[in-house]
């Protein structure tokens, strides 16, 4: 692959081999993945006037203009999930229906380096995964709603060069480009009806593979330390729109019926590639945070972030082959809306050489109840963190998150749209570790 | 007196939570009146495996009602349900078995909880006593007791009554190719406007049901008005251009529809000129409904909704829009669960194999329409039928009782052996001379001749 925008394929390479652990259930609001440190991860993530860590990278660029020592950290985030069901209501699937998501176990990883270049001038290299979706039920052909969908995977991480410019010995500002590099899967399966019985069949299933295709943005923060005891720290992450190309497949499924699959073999392009494109906007992210230290041990961060989700507004599914390779073009609507959350961090430094962090974050979906759907189903999280800082020669950062779900119902539809009613439930739990040299 | 205004104020707050409770219904006796969709009538037959999942039926269930009592009939039903026997190449459906079921309930010692009788029209609610031929079933249901369908309703003493009728008034003409035996609107109307009368009177709640676009249904609807690829179904591509068939009047028009059961007169080459392979004997007036004759009828069906939704209002009764319903069955489709449900015959999923009726799904989502409609109208909570039995259904086939047929079929992209077609029109209450293709056509105004294709 060729040099593009002044990002290396070593480096991309790189990224990618990470990357390929990086699909994860939805654990942040939405299919966003803030646990990109371990230090902040154990205060909940109200890091952003902090950012004294290289996980300023992802937190708050302006962090990283304070950086004194060349540092490199190296990290992951195991999630894992604990619950994922769907509680059926009537009319479809129906009280009394339930199904499971396969539990997941995902690492998204990241990778920091920071260094300064002058006293007033620093770089870092960010590796990060701040976006990622596994949505995947057991048993996919019976799921009742494997008609909508059966996976859906979605995997992006970033490749974040930042530039930090301390101003004045307690101002500082951060400005890094963003390359991300995305793939996505889709899988559901297709209904007929069956004319000798007259109810519905599983026809064929069908996957959709995006390949892995780039996007850009930007970043940039600011971090002031008005007082020795109080900081303020702002970051933007922009939106960044990713277009995939790749190929359909349709699998079929026999239905007992030798006539009818013969009528299906008809009407459908089985068996065969069907080119396809869909897009994904991911959406901007802006942060404020105040950081207060009550005594030289003990700090306490409020943060407030705003996600702009409204710009996720559908899933166009656009097949580009001809009049034997295709299939109807489908959108899916999704119409979320901006939303925020709220983060309370609290540090503790024990010693010289350990810190024990406590957070909490209450965690706004954007997705509206009547697009809540078994492709992404989506809630209001509360958060609660709990983490270890050790500080030796080396750093070692441990948390420990666990996240359970507001219990979601969806009872009503969109104009046009079909019911697939009933309460979804989910929790996670989430172990962070972060080593920094 | 501070203590009789408590008793008072809490006296009214406990009617008040009564009333929140029911809403403003009450559906502990619930009576159903109307024709074979109400019946559940389905493929052809009256048979207690579609009956008992009749919207009536299921609407009980919702209800809470245990023993609500049908006049059914054992499987595989009266006259024996139409069954698919062959998809590829040809479709062919024929009934399921040689001799009919027998009626299970006939000894109920009072009127059934479902009057609906299948043929029945508006004006044969309020006077038709007993059956008029062999093959009508009035007789299944009013047992020549020598009440009226709803007379023998409304002497159970009803809280809450669905009523659904006028179908046959309109859809009657249509499915037997004309629109002469359209019910005349002003009777309709006086009729109509008697039977809500009565139904009122006798203090229950009601909720309407209103007629389908004729062009809603895949027994309209299915066939092209083109020389069909028998394979396809679709209108085969002759020297480039599509032909049409040859109807009554001679070619067929825009806006010209082909009856499901002319697939028999295109077995044997009716409709296609001579030197195409047909026998150059038009296809008879019975199985053609022409643009006007589709226009007449659905100017009718408008005129019978908007007496049925002026009656609503009036009497306060809710209104099931089952118009809007099948056409939005017949133009977007319904989605359930990422699984979009047409009016296409036999690959939809809505109707049966008679293009008139719907299967057991279809009667399910009416069900859910009517307890919208009436949980809108009256602040009820009735919770909606599961459709998950429904969408999925049972493994079991219909049983295979192989029809003979002449395989040599020219041009017919389905299939009804002669009896189906023959049983289908008697259920649908066509009259026999349609039956046998002999009407007195009424005069036509002559139309000029276009070109062949288009």
């Amino acid at each position: 692959m060729q040099r593009r925008g002044g990002v290396t394929w070593r480096v991309l390479g790189v990224a990618v081999a990470l990357g390929a652990l990086a699909a994860v259930p939805m654990h942040a609001a939405g299919f966003s993945i803030f646990e990109q440190g371990t230090k902040a991860m154990g205060m909940a993530g109200a890091f952003t006037a902090q950012a004294d860590d290289p996980s300023a990278l992802f937190y708050n660029a302006g962090g990283l203009a304070f950086v004194t020592q060349g540092d490199g950290s190296i990290g992951f985030t195991y999630i894992k999930g604990l619950k994922a069901e769907l509680h059926g209501a009537d009319p479809f699937p129906g009280e009394g229906y339930t199904a499971k998501q396969k539990k997941l176990s995902e690492f998204p990883p990241h990778a920091y380096y920071v260094h300064p270049i002058t006293s007033t001038w620093k770089v870092g290299l960010g590796i990060e995964t701040p976006f990622g979706l596994t949505t995947e039920w057991e048993n996919p052909n019976q799921f009742a709603g494997r008609f909508l969908s059966t996976k859906a995977a979605l995997r992006a991480f970033d490749v974040n060069p930042t530039l930090g410019w301390q101003v004045t010995p307690n101002f500082g500002i951060g400005f890094g480009g963003i390359a991300r590099i995305s793939d996505v899967e889709l899988r559901r399966n297709i209904p007929a009806n069956n004319p000798f019985t007259q109810s519905i069949v599983d026809a064929a299933s069908l996957r959709l593979k995006g390949d892995f295709k780039e996007g850009y943005g930007f970043n940039a923060g600011i971090l002031y330390k008005a007082t020795p005891d109080l900081s303020i720290g702002l970051s933007y992450r922009s939106k960044i729109t990713v277009d995939y190309t790749g190929d359909a497949r349709l699998t079929p499924i026999s239905t007992g019926n030798a006539q009818l699959d013969a009528a299906i073999a008809a009407a459908l392009p089985l068996n065969t590639d069907l080119p396809v494109k869909t897009s994904i906007h991911f959406p901007d992210e802006a942060s404020f945070g105040i950081a207060y230290s009550f005594t030289p041990n003990f700090l306490i961060e409020a943060d407030a972030n705003w996600t702009g989700w409204s710009s996720f507004k559908d899933v166009p599914i656009i097949f580009t082959g001809g009049a034997t390779n295709s299939l109807p073009n489908v959108d899916l609507p999704q119409n979320w809306k901006d939303a925020n959350n709220y983060r309370l961090g609290l540090r503790w430094q024990a010693s010289p050489t350990s810190q024990w962090r406590l957070g909490y974050v209450y965690d706004e979906t954007p997705q509206p109840e009547v697009v809540v759907n078994p492709l992404l189903p989506d809630s209001d999280r509360n958060g609660y963190c709990i983490g270890y800082g050790y500080t030796g020669t080396w750093k070692a950062d441990f948390a420990l998150m666990y996240l359970p779900f507001k219990d979601r119902t969806r009872n009503h539809s969109a104009p046009g749209d079909g019911p697939f009613f009933g309460t979804y439930k989910t929790d996670a739990l989430l172990l962070g570790v972060t080593l920094t040299f | 007196m501070h203590r009789s205004k408590i008793s008072a104020s809490l006296l009214a707050l406990a009617f008040l939570m009564a009333g929140a409770a029911f809403g403003q219904a009450d559906f502990s006796k619930y009576v159903a009146l109307g024709d074979s969709l109400t019946a559940g009538f389905s493929s052809g037959s009256i048979n207690a495996n579609f009956q008992n999942s009749s919207y009536p039926a299921l609407l009980a269930k919702q209800f809470g009602i245990s023993g609500f009592q049908q006049p059914l009939v054992s499987p595989p039903g009266l006259p024996p349900i139409l069954a698919l026997q062959r998809l590829v190449p040809t479709p062919v459906i024929g009934p399921s078995a040689a001799t009919g079921g027998v009626p299970t309930n006939l000894t109920l010692p009072r009127p059934y909880d479902n009057m609906a009788v299948p043929g029945a029209t508006v004006h044969d609610l309020l006077t038709k006593l007993r059956s008029t031929s062999a093959t009508d079933p009035t007789d299944l249901i009013l047992r020549q007791l020598g009440f009226t369908q709803l007379a023998q309703g409304l002497s159970l003493h009803p809280t809450f009554v669905t009523l659904w009728i006028g179908n046959n008034d309109a859809l009657g003409s249509a499915t037997a190719g004309t629109d002469q035996l359209l019910t005349p609107t002003a009777s309709f109307e006086a009729d109509y406007r008697a039977i809500a009368g009565a139904i009122a009177a006798s203090g229950a709640k009601m909720a309407f049901g209103n007629i389908p676009d004729v062009t809603t249904i895949p027994f309209v609807t299915t066939l092209t008005r083109f020389i069909p690829n028998p394979a396809t179904g679709q209108p085969a591509v002759i020297a480039g251009n599509f032909v049409p068939l040859l109807g009554p009047d001679g070619p067929l028009q825009p806006g010209d529809f082909v009856l499901l059961t002319a697939t028999s007169e295109l077995a044997v080459g009716r409709g296609i000129p001579v030197a195409l392979g047909g026998s150059g004997v038009p296809l008879s007036n019975s199985v053609v409904l022409n643009a006007s004759e589709a226009a007449n009828v659905r100017a009718r069906v408008n005129a019978y909704n908007a007496i049925i939704q002026a009656v609503a209002n009036e009497r306060g009764a809710a209104l099931v829009d089952a118009n809007a319903a099948l056409t939005e069955l017949a133009t977007t489709g319904v989605d359930i669960g990422g699984i979009t449900y047409t009016s296409a015959f036999l690959k939809g999923g809505a109707f049966s194999y008679d293009g008139v009726h719907p299967t057991k799904f279809g009667y399910a989502f009416l069900a859910n329409l009517f307890i919208d409609s009436i949980n809108k109208k009256f602040g009820t909570t009735v919770g909606e039928v599961n459709l998950f039995p429904f969408v999925f259904g049972s493994s079991s086939a219909s049983s295979s009782a192989q029809a003979s047929f002449n395989e040599s079929e020219i041009g017919a992209p389905f299939v009804f052996t002669e009896e189906a077609r023959v049983n289908l029109l008697r259920s649908l209450g066509v009259p026999q001379a349609y039956i046998d293709g002999t009407p007195t056509p009424a005069p036509r105004p002559r139309r000029p001749v276009h070109g062949p294709h288009r």
